[in-house]
């Protein structure tokens, strides 16, 4: 669509103007019809949504038995009770579902609002390019609006079509308006689809604006971990998940030669973001490759260890994951803080019309510990001459921001073993045995719990004796902490077109067992090495491994026996065997793309304005399974639901419980399987292929073996299932010691069981299982739940029936 | 007669302290008598997880309970203790979330195929996820006991011990003495 916009008044006629809000007339470059569902509103694709949600029923485990949203409450809502506005505990849960993904939604959503506002400020209206090897430029906008941006002032319409919907949403939240689980639900998964869309809309306005890469599988390495500050230069960090203001002071940096003077390191997402700088298409004027110059110092759950180990001179923050008590922590160590964008200000003074040196004379002689600068430009100019400034003033607190070994010997002798912070521990860490054996001198099991604490601090506020017990681990851990510097592949964006050209098929006929998109934050429930483990199993395993924010992060800090993190040992393309880096949390949109590109490039498919068509496809022949091993935030839950909306399972660590819902299948009830084949419409029972939608597991070894288990399609051929099936039974029996009681659901065919244990599978078909086999030919005769037929086109869609079923 | 040695009424505060669900909330009991209610079940089944393999002497004590006839649902990768301890006899492998899922359902028709269960009793998982899939059972399908006998108070089962984390020899002690009575 081309939309013209304006007003003008009609000469003669006093007082008269008229208004041109949009008049739209079609392109003709497009050669895709538009779709049946552009701009989807909140009923539009509540079909798709139950076609999820009858057969991945809907589970909650509450959080809490109460409802304290209105004046009638507290409402006992135990045993499924109806409150006095009607509401009874699933629908209670369900309102509390949508709030909570509308959260991480709107966190998406206003993130690219801004980066709007500052992108065309700052650089002004700019042409859309993706490259020449993109040429689906913005599958989610092109899927769900109908619409194929030309330059970044287009993605306007999508910022306010996305901004309606939050709104419609957010009211059915209101007491008195929808009441039943099932169609909160339904709104969920629509506000999970707008998540993507505006993680997009944040994705593509940045990418373009500030010319990062556009799919580039061999994005360079940067540098990752604490280690990696140079402490003889004033360190400036900037942490949260929106560049802007970041970016700004790396270019004052680079425009005042001062990159021998300060270091710029990021946390959370805006560390990869940053590194991201001018590393596309080198069409903008930021200096080539000034990304790489700036540092990952980690993921949001290192922050209070990064503070406490010492390693900042001064901190600007964004919005989105950043702790809530930062100046708190920053200000007994003398570290500056700038906040820089109106969602985070901390209860600060708004300093942005101040000059920049009054605002840094005063965080430089600590008369305020933070200021608010929202202009990204002065904010970046206040920190880097703030951290040049205050770092010879901070020498002597920072010698103290360490313990000391004699501290250190005093306060673990404080303990008195009294466990109330194993109480509020989320990782559970026996903190007092581990403070117990430090007293006896061995310091090991601060050693190795230092990656699983999620540096909350919750066990310094429940000691009665103020243990500072962070610090006993960064003591404990200092030099882990000096010597933690890794290589990381910086976020490659999305994946190109003539990438899809050439896993589309091997993808949806199973001979790459799938794609594994690792996402999200830094709670894991056994720290940060099992994002390693998870990612090693399945990219040496030979499938399509993708990572995002936090876990693409913490993976990075583990290496192989040669030295080599994982970035160094595979290379970066979306193929088999390959792991990419493909950016921050809002890249995850590009997985998103990375399917619909399947649908559309592989199977041409028309995706305009088609998402239930597309996600159908995805569903049933696109075998992805998203691992948010870390989910943490709301974002997490608005990532997971925006995945589960468009075809994609999704496993989630066991502490994820606390946001209530699951979506799990039943494998007992055959008529949850029934799929439509659309070459005649005719009803197949399927196996329960991918068998859940949102999956909790208790352990990393469980969650590995249900994601190659939700890798499994209608789709596979038997090559693909036979390969499928093969690495579903090995990482059970490398994992559990045995097969899976359920591995002869998924098979059709004698070949499509792993060619090393055949023959006595076939055996245990026949004796345990009653199935049929001819010995001789060595074929199953009788007992899968369907045979191999390799037309089957499985939909979940009538309107995909291409020609009825003959009577 | 069985002699109670350990208190197993002692610390019923939640194992996580702001876990404070409602006005319904587990009580602490003996384990005599959390032995004889899990005698008297007509179809118990005994949940176990992945932290049976940090304290390994308690698949030896699960494998005794799987042998008075309780069925055993291995969820995580539990199984693999039994597999290496040869004893899968009425073991079932099975994730903890689907398996609650199964639960909430009068439909189900069990692991065995047998038909659904009037008792659950948890040990040896995730602490978090344990409570969550009890809170599922106590809102959605409260025909089915929620019985913990993990070293946790676990503030959603209808009864638990209380919390016995730093204690593990009397954690021991008050798992055998449920078997005893399970045994008598």
């Amino acid at each position: 669509m081309v939309k013209t916009e304006g007003s003008f008044a009609v000469e003669d006629m006093k007082n008269v103007q008229i208004n041109i809000g949009a008049v739209i007339k079609e392109e003709d470059e497009w050669d895709q019809e538009m779709g049946p569902y552009p701009k989807p509103h909140v009923a539009t694709l509540r079909d798709w949504d139950f076609k999820i949600v009858n057969r991945y029923r809907i589970f909650y485990a509450p959080a809490d038995d109460t409802c304290t949203l209105c004046t009638f409450g507290p409402c006992d809502l135990t045993g499924n009770k109806r409150g006095a506005c009607g509401i009874d505990q699933a629908g209670a849960c369900g309102k509390i579902v949508l709030i909570a993904v509308l959260m991480g939604t709107c966190a998406h959503t206003a993130h690219g609002r801004h980066l709007y506002h500052w992108c065309l400020d700052k650089f002004g209206d700019m042409p859309f390019d993706m490259g020449s090897d993109i040429l689906v430029k913005a599958p989610l906008t092109e899927s769900i609006i109908g619409i194929r941006p030309k330059t970044l002032k287009d993605f306007g319409q999508v910022l306010s079509y996305c901004e309606e919907e939050i709104t419609q949403l957010l009211a059915s939240c209101h007491s008195g308006q929808e009441g039943h689980y099932i169609d909160f639900e339904s709104k969920a998964l629509h506000s999970g689809m707008i998540d993507s869309l505006g993680k997009e809309i944040c994705d593509m306005l940045q990418t373009v604006a500030y010319d990062m890469p556009r799919g580039d599988p061999e994005a360079p390495l940067v540098e990752i971990g604490m280690g990696t500050m140079d402490q003889s230069k004033a360190c400036l960090v900037a942490y949260g998940h929106n560049l802007a203001a970041g970016a700004e002071a790396m270019f004052y940096t680079e425009n005042n030669d001062l990159w021998e003077k300060v270091e710029i390191g990021g946390v959370c997402c805006t560390a990869i973001d940053l590194t991201r700088i001018a590393e596309g298409l080198g069409n903008t004027d930021i200096p080539k490759m000034i990304g790489t110059k700036v540092k990952v110092v980690g993921a949001v759950g290192w922050w209070r260890k990064m503070v406490r180990a010492g390693i900042m001179d001064a901190v600007m923050v964004d919005e989105q994951c950043v702790w809530c008590d930062v100046v708190r922590d920053c200000q007994p160590r003398k570290i500056p803080v700038i906040a820089t964008n109106d969602k985070i200000m901390y209860g600060l003074v708004d300093r942005t019309n101040d000059p920049v040196d009054e605002i840094v004379s005063d965080l430089v002689e600590f008369r305020v510990a933070g200021v608010v600068v929202l202009d990204p430009v002065k904010a970046g100019e206040v920190a880097v001459k703030t951290a040049l400034q205050v770092k010879p003033k901070r020498a002597d607190i920072k010698s103290k921001i360490v313990l000391t070994e004699e501290e250190f010997k005093t306060w673990v002798e404080t303990c008195t073993r009294c466990r109330q912070c194993t109480y509020v521990c989320p990782p559970h860490i026996r903190i007092s045995n581990i403070i117990e054996e430090a007293s006896k001198g061995n310091l090991e099991p601060f050693s190795s719990t230092y990656e699983i604490c999620v540096g909350c601090g919750r066990c310094e506020q429940a000691c009665p004796q103020e243990i500072p017990i962070l610090k006993l681990y960064e003591y404990a851990n200092r030099e882990y902490i000096a010597n933690q510097k890794f290589k990381m592949r910086a976020g490659r964006g999305p994946v190109r077109d003539t990438e899809i050209r050439a896993v589309g098929m091997p993808i949806v006929m199973g001979t790459i067992p799938g794609v594994i998109a690792l996402v999200g934050c830094s709670n894991y429930p056994n720290g940060t090495k099992e994002c390693y483990d998870i990612a090693k199993e399945f990219v040496d395993r030979g499938y399509i491994v993708v990572a995002t924010g936090c876990m693409a992060m913490d993976m990075s800090l583990y290496t192989d026996e040669d030295g080599k993190t994982i970035w160094e040992q595979y290379p970066g393309g979306f193929d088999g065997r390959n792991i990419c880096n493909i950016g921050s949390c809002v890249s995850n949109a590009h997985i998103h793309g990375a399917a619909i590109k399947v649908a559309t490039i592989f199977a041409r498919r028309n995706h305009r304005a088609n998402y239930d068509d597309i996600a159908d496809y995805i569903l049933s022949k696109v075998g992805a399974c998203g691992v948010a091993w870390g989910a943490y935030s709301q974002k997490a839950a608005s990532i997971a639901t925006g995945f589960n909306r468009i075809g994609c399972p999704v496993v989630v660590q066991p502490s994820s419980v606390i946001y209530r819902r699951a979506f799990l299948g039943r494998t007992d009830v055959p008529e949850d399987w029934m799929v439509i084949d659309a070459r005649d419409g005719s009803l197949v029972q399927i196996e329960p292929a991918p068998e859940h939608m949102l999956y909790v597991a208790e352990t990393k070894e469980e969650a590995m073996l249900m994601m190659a288990k939700l890798c499994f399609r209608p789709s596979d051929n038997s090559i693909g299932r036979m390969i499928k099936l093969t690495h579903y039974c090995d990482i059970s029996k490398k994992y559990f010691g045995k097969l899976p009681d359920d591995w002869p659901i998924f098979v059709r065919h004698a070949s499509e069981l792993p060619i090393a244990d055949k023959e006595p599978m076939m055996k245990e078909l026949e004796e345990k299982h009653g199935w049929k086999i001819d010995w001789k030919a060595k074929k199953i005769v009788e007992g899968p739940i369907r045979p191999v037929d390799v037309s089957f086109d499985p939909t979940n869609l009538p309107r995909k029936i291409r020609a009825k079923k003959k009577k | 007669m069985i002699e109670m040695a350990v208190d197993t009424t002692k610390n019923p505060i939640p194992f996580e302290m702001a876990q404070i669900p409602g006005p319904e909330m587990a009580k602490a009991y003996a384990t005599k008598v959390i032995g004889s209610i899990i005698k008297k079940s007509k179809r118990p089944l005994l949940v176990v997880g992945a932290e049976l393999f940090d304290d390994p002497v308690m698949f030896d004590k699960v494998i005794e309970m799987g042998k008075t006839g309780i069925p055993i649902a291995a969820t995580a990768h539990s199984v693999k203790g039994f597999v290496d301890r040869d004893y899968l006899e009425n073991v079932y492998q099975i994730g903890l979330h689907p398996l609650t899922n199964y639960l909430r359902f009068e439909d189900w028709k069990g692991l065995d195929g047998q038909g659904h269960y009037d008792t659950v009793i948890f040990l040896g998982i995730h602490y978090k996820f344990a409570n969550g899939m009890f809170s599922a059972l106590k809102n959605f399908n409260r025909n089915v006991r929620r019985v913990s006998i993990d070293r946790y108070f676990h503030v959603n089962a209808n009864m638990t011990f209380g919390n016995l984390a730093f204690s593990p020899d009397d954690y021991h002690e008050a798992v055998d003495e449920v078997i005893a009575v399970l045994k008598k």
